[in-house]
């Protein structure tokens, strides 16, 4: 267990490396000066030069490549062009802030939609199926902005029951909650639809097996054939689509934390991009790569939790 | 049969909704299986043996099928009619049953030891660990070997004999009066396949125990049954003590089958098939459901044939069959 931890580990290197690659010269070959973008329209031809030495964009193209994988081997991602502040500082100051966001959204689509998905299995074409097969595609379907506003008019600002700004919070447990709570709950329900949908079609598989027959050929009661035979079959296919969904997660994460106005990676990269801060994007895109392999990394050690035929090697 | 027989199965129809209509998979079926006797259900693919077998355990997908007719005495109480819940608590307990398939019949997230032991926690509310000691005594009862080492093992660390005999000994947990096997050697190469057999004689003489056991090869069927009904197309087309039934087998149906296993003893290089295939539930002759296939057809196969007692034979051996069978009632 240990040895396949340390394995898929050392594999995420070279992925680290060529991704380092690909977007050093990626942001390099995009249009637009950062020397021209920093200083304005307004900037004479001599103050872009002295900035574009200060920075180092000057130097041969193969001197500041192997400058960039030094200082990004050894921890060192320079400083934001822009604000001229540490880029691992400034990740580091919002990454809890997305890991909050995005643990809670994946939390609230698990306790809404698996339980949602596996009652709609059990009850097929009932009522219920049907409402929830439609709130779950009305969910899928439903822009994550669109939604995050009219969380924000529904209950930040009519019922005022939660701040309009989530700034993230001050020091308090509950503060925080409180801050948390509408994207939370914007990404969760994009989540839960996934989840749902999911849940409903591998349950409904699963109740087709023959070990459920043989389960009710035993007299297991309903509740235990649905719970312990049915329940951890069906997750399976569910973890799966949790691990891929979290990559459009963080995605979908730059567009509610533009709309909360709150901190986080998904603000960040807007950010960067728009100021042509290539140090800030740089260090942004080794840090998207690195959350997708733990993320990938996890979802293989969580079907080993759940299903006994998966071996590490 | 002076004795009441353990289980009566009475006009049974089992109907199935194909397309917003319901169509009966089997139709009227009789039998009564007496006490430690073994009755051999025997047809080919589609004839409704597994569809009896799953009414007897009251395990037709509710969604798309019903009993519609008739009766399933079990101890003074008619299956066919009880709630959920009552047929629940005989499931696993007094009737059991073994499924054709040991590789999908066992679910691969749970121990063999959990799956062995759970009949015995909900019929006998033994504790788990209890439970666990009796589990362990059933595998090492179906002979698998190191037996206490496999009891925290998964499914798919066994071979397919072996979760058979998990199977088996899953069945047997609660020591039922009935056990339903269901093709539970057809799976299994031929040398398991022998092992399984004897096996199963062996403890249905040690549980005293009464057998229905289904399955396409008559060849099986010879060695463990002690009466056969032949099934064709959701009816029972001829039934015998099973020495009457190889001795003169009367139903064109039961003769085809007959020619139809594979001989080492005779030199053939051609194996007889029957022509054509069991008509589709929704699509079913109106007289004598095998005459589309039969070669001894006569103008009165349009009508449907009865049971009845062939001539010259034992009076328990039936045959549905206007041609061999008489049946001018």
């Amino acid at each position: 267990m240990l040895q396949y931890l340390i394995k898929r580990l050392l594999y995420a290197v070279p992925t680290l490396l060529a991704v380092l690659t690909v977007v050093f010269f990626v942001a390099r070959v995009l249009p637009g000066d950062p020397a021209q973008v920093m200083l304005g329209e307004q900037a004479g031809a001599e103050a872009i030069q002295a900035l574009r030495v200060r920075l180092g964009l000057d130097r041969p193209l193969v001197e500041q490549y192997v400058d960039f994988m030094q200082g990004a081997l050894s921890g060192d991602w320079g400083t934001s062009l822009v604000t001229g502040r540490s880029v691992l500082g400034e990740v580091l100051n919002v990454i809890p802030f997305t890991i909050e966001l995005t643990l809670a959204s994946i939390l609230l689509g698990a306790l809404i939609g698996v339980p949602l998905g596996a009652w709609s299995a059990l009850h097929r074409n009932s009522l219920v199926d049907y409402a929830t097969r439609i709130g779950s595609l009305f969910g899928l379907s439903f822009p994550a902005f669109v939604m995050a506003i009219m969380l924000l008019l529904a209950f930040a600002i009519q019922l005022d029951w939660f701040p309009v700004i989530s700034s993230g919070g001050g020091g308090s447990v509950s503060e925080r909650l409180l801050h948390l709570a509408l994207p939370a709950v914007n990404l969760g329900i994009i989540m839960a639809a996934y989840i749902t949908r999911v849940t409903r079609s591998s349950m409904l598989e699963v109740l087709g097996e023959d070990y459920v027959r043989t389960a009710r050929a035993k007299g297991v009661p309903h509740r235990a054939v649905v719970w312990q035979h049915c329940l951890r079959n069906a997750l399976i296919p569910v973890v799966t689509v949790v691990g891929l969904y979290l990559g459009i997660l963080i995605g979908n994460s730059v567009l509610t934390e533009i709309v909360f106005n709150r901190p986080g990676l998904g603000k960040l990269i807007v950010g960067a991009l728009t100021q042509r801060d290539y140090t800030m994007l740089q260090g942004l895109m080794v840090v998207y790569t690195f959350i997708i392999v733990v993320v990938n990394l996890l979802t293989d050690l969580t079907y080993g939790f759940i299903d006994p035929r998966v071996k590490y090697q | 049969m002076a004795e009441a027989p353990a289980l009566s199965v009475q006009g049974l129809t089992t109907e199935f909704r194909i397309g917003g209509q319901w169509h009966a998979a089997i139709r009227g079926i009789d039998f009564d299986l007496g006490k430690n006797e073994t009755l051999a259900l025997v047809g080919e693919s589609g004839c409704g043996k597994s569809i009896t077998a799953l009414s007897i355990m009251g395990l037709i997908p509710k969604a798309a099928g019903r009993i519609a007719a008739g009766k399933i005495l079990f101890e003074g109480q008619d299956l066919a009619q009880l709630d959920e819940e009552h047929l629940r608590e005989i499931r696993g307990d007094r009737i059991a049953m073994i499924f054709q398939e040991p590789m999908t019949s066992l679910n691969p997230v749970l121990t063999i030891g959990f799956q062995v032991a759970e009949a015995l926690r909900y019929h006998r509310g033994m504790s788990q660990a209890e439970a666990r000691t009796h589990a362990l005594e059933l595998l090492e009862q179906v002979k698998i070997p190191s037996a206490r080492q496999r009891l925290d093992d998964y499914p798919h660390q066994f071979s397919g004999g072996m979760r058979q005999r998990v199977m088996i000994a899953m069945a047997l947990a609660c020591k039922p009066q009935i056990l339903l096997a269901d093709e539970p050697t057809t799976a299994l190469d031929v040398t398991i396949q022998a092992q399984v057999l004897l096996l199963l004689a062996e403890l249905k003489q040690l549980y005293g125990m009464s057998m229905i056991f289904i399955s396409h090869n008559l060849g099986v069927v010879a060695t463990i049954a002690d009466r056969v009904a032949v099934m064709y197309a959701g009816e029972i087309v001829e039934t015998a003590a099973v020495g009457d039934l190889f001795d003169r087998p009367t139903h064109p149906y039961t003769e085809a089958l007959l020619s139809s296993i594979p001989r080492v003893d005779r030199t053939s290089d051609t194996l007889m098939a029957i022509p054509g295939q069991v008509p589709a539930i929704n699509r079913m002759p109106g007289g004598c459901r095998y005459a589309p296939r039969c070669a001894l057809r006569q103008p009165v196969c349009e009508r449907p044939p009865a049971l009845a007692p062939v001539s010259g034979s034992a009076p328990t051996h039936l045959a549905r069959c206007w041609v061999r069978a008489g049946g001018d009632r």
